[in-house]
């Protein structure tokens, strides 16, 4: 892929894209703290990935490798929106391939296959304030943060196990990152936060409307919020199996057709590299 | 069993643009300079939402989105982020600036005058033209006016002393552009965000200070349609140069008087609007606000919508409010069916009760 001559490389200006490094390596430094930048309106609108789309051409280069996916889906249509804007803007050669890619911008999902030293993931993030929920003020969340004040939340959980059995926040659920910093992962379903943990890729998180920016550097400690007699839950699917390659012990989706519920791999290239092998297999 | 029904599908995009723009192509003879100047209003409010002064620019997007003018707002906003800054151009001073329009409901007649200028306020809106209506045969058109220049209405209450004068920390402004304002929010960085904000988001707002849920009785003191010069230092000789000029809507807004924090005396408190181009409507909005938000006191206080920097900060923007909105349209089936999944465990619960 060529880039479009009339744009800048990653369509930014290199100020936007130096104060977006900048508040990057902050983020870095600070695991789990919230901090804020400039964010500049993107072709995209606000919502539909902006933050992870300035991250991304912010720290892209000419040797990178992008994967883009949204629900775990590189032909999402967001995802392939967003993918065949970075490539015209940059030129970079793009993959499926979890493995090889080496910038990943998602939306939803962190994929199946394990991460590796030197990929980066790049998350776009709907509510970076994990707070919001039960404390709308901005102020108020700086000290809270600063505090270690979480109190709210734990009352939040509480109240939720105590009426439901379980936190009602299904997705985005809070994180402890590096034993201080509570932070929203962005939206992942439960399934996906064990990922996080100990994860030897650098995870970057851009909220473009709320213009604020956080990061979980490699092998950083990152544990979900739990009460010592309540193990943590995450979304199971006892007995199901994707219908196509076979795969359990993934997150699936449910396809409801009008002959039922039907399951498959959200991830699709874990999808199709689990078909693959298995082609070999029988070749073999 | 198809695989087919969760992939997106590339083409489908590629066709649906096709279509979005087939829908317009009746538009395809409407001239920049006819949306320019026939729709002069549209363009302006999206130079100032766009948050770029560029009237060919913003013409070219009205165009381009169909009339939708927060659409349209959206694609100056993306052409600005292409946009090198080059520099900050000194203040522009509105009640110095060129008027083509001014007037005051505070003051029957104030120095310099009441200056009607171009307005619809007194047309009556029937889409019929009425026969008897003003019609151009006992107009004629005279020369080019000389350009007047008018102090503000309120300018001698001012130099009176008798207008509350706001503290001003901050050594230069904040830009917005470059920093996300975090609180106690900077007043410079509350306006520019409003000077950029949604006209019908600060209307609203404005709105709810003006009725039930605020205390902000306004008196448009000086509201203004005018052209600044636009100044730029060179770079070579480091001189102040004229680089152009805008046009502009100003407006100051006269509040209640209030004890000034300073010295303990009563005095008017006043709040300011702008807005590129000519948009009156979204000045006198900003005037409003600025007056809620720097001077709540009053009974429901700091407790009302429009006086909370909080709330309006956040939430007048249109390109962020307008994009996240639509962003609901995007598949959203992970969460959701995470969402399902603790739903089907809450029932389960209570069915173990």
């Amino acid at each position: 892929m060529t880039r479009q001559s009339d744009v800048l490389f990653g369509f930014l200006d290199e100020d936007a894209k130096k104060e977006i490094r900048r508040a990057l390596l902050k983020a870095v430094a600070l695991p789990g703290y919230i901090v804020p930048f400039a964010s500049r309106e993107m072709p995209v609108a606000r919502g539909w990935g902006t933050g992870g789309l300035q991250v991304s051409l912010s720290i892209i280069t000419e040797d990178d490798t992008l994967k883009v996916i949204d629900q775990g889906c590189d032909g999402s249509v967001n995802a392939v929106n967003i993918r065949d804007f970075i490539t015209a803007v940059t030129g970079v050669s793009e993959t499926e391939n979890t493995t090889a890619a080496t910038i990943i911008q998602t939306r939803h999902r962190v994929p199946e296959h394990q991460l590796q030293e030197g990929q980066i993931m790049v998350y776009q993030v709907p509510y970076p304030e994990v707070l919001d929920s039960v404390e709308p003020d901005t102020a108020r969340q700086k000290e809270m943060h600063a505090n270690n004040d979480y109190a709210k939340l734990w009352v939040l959980l509480y109240e939720d196990t105590s009426q439901f059995g379980d936190s009602r926040m299904a997705s985005g659920y809070p994180v402890a990152v590096n034993g201080h910093y509570v932070m929203d992962p962005s939206p992942i379903p439960k399934f996906d936060i064990a990922k996080l943990n100990m994860s030897p890729a650098l995870h970057l998180y851009g909220a473009g409307r709320e213009k604020r920016i956080y990061a979980i550097p490699p092998y950083t400690e990152v544990t979900p919020l739990t009460f010592a007699d309540r193990p943590f839950q995450v979304e199971a699917f006892p007995g199901k199996a994707c219908e196509r390659c076979g795969s359990s012990r993934v997150f699936l989706d449910e396809v409801h057709l009008d002959d039922g519920v039907h399951y498959f791999c959200s991830d699709t290239f874990h999808c199709d590299t689990t078909l693959d092998s298995q082609g070999d297999d029988h070749a073999a | 069993m198809s695989y087919v029904a969760i992939k997106g599908g590339a083409e489908a995009i590629r066709r649906s643009k096709r279509f979005f723009q087939e829908e317009l192509e009746g538009g395809a003879g409407i001239s920049e300079e006819q949306l320019r100047l026939g729709l002069r209003f549209a363009c302006d409010r999206v130079m100032g939402e766009g948050a770029l002064y560029t009237e060919k620019l913003a013409a070219e997007a009205v165009k381009r989105s169909g009339g939708d003018l927060l659409e349209a707002a959206f694609y100056v906003r993306a052409h600005r982020s292409t946009c090198q800054r080059v520099g900050e151009t000194p203040c522009i001073d509105s009640t110095g600036a060129r008027v083509i329009r001014r007037i005051s409901a505070a003051f029957k007649d104030v120095a310099g005058g009441q200056i009607l200028g171009p307005s619809c306020d007194y047309v009556i809106r029937l889409l019929k033209t009425l026969r008897r209506d003003g019609t151009r045969s006992d107009w004629e058109k005279g020369a080019a006016a000389p350009p007047i220049y008018v102090p503000s209405a309120l300018a001698f209450l001012r130099s009176a002393n008798r207008v509350i004068r706001l503290d001003n920390r901050e050594a230069a402004p904040f830009d917005i552009t470059r920093f996300s304002p975090l609180p106690p929010y900077p007043r410079s960085a509350v306006m520019q965000t409003m000077a950029r904000g949604e006209t019908g988001a600060l209307l609203a707002f404005a709105y709810t200070s003006m009725r039930g849920y605020g205390d902000v009785h306004p008196t448009i003191g000086d509201l203004r349609l005018a052209t600044a010069p636009l100044f730029f230092t060179h770079p070579f000789t480091g001189k102040q140069v004229q680089i152009g000029e805008i046009r502009l809507t100003a407006c100051e807004t006269a509040g209640s008087f209030q004890r000034d924090r300073r010295d303990g005396k009563v005095r008017l408190s006043v709040g300011y609007g702008f807005s590129f181009g000519y948009n009156e409507t979204k000045a006198i909005a900003m005037s409003v606000l600025d007056l809620a938000m720097s001077h709540a006191t009053f009974s429901v206080g700091k407790h009302n919508l429009a006086a909370n920097p909080e709330m309006i900060v956040h939430h007048v923007d249109g390109i962020a409010s307008m994009g996240f909105t639509n962003h609901f349209k995007l598949p959203h089936y992970v969460t959701f069916q995470a969402d399902l999944q603790v739903f089907h465990q809450a029932e389960q619960h209570d069915q173990a009760k």
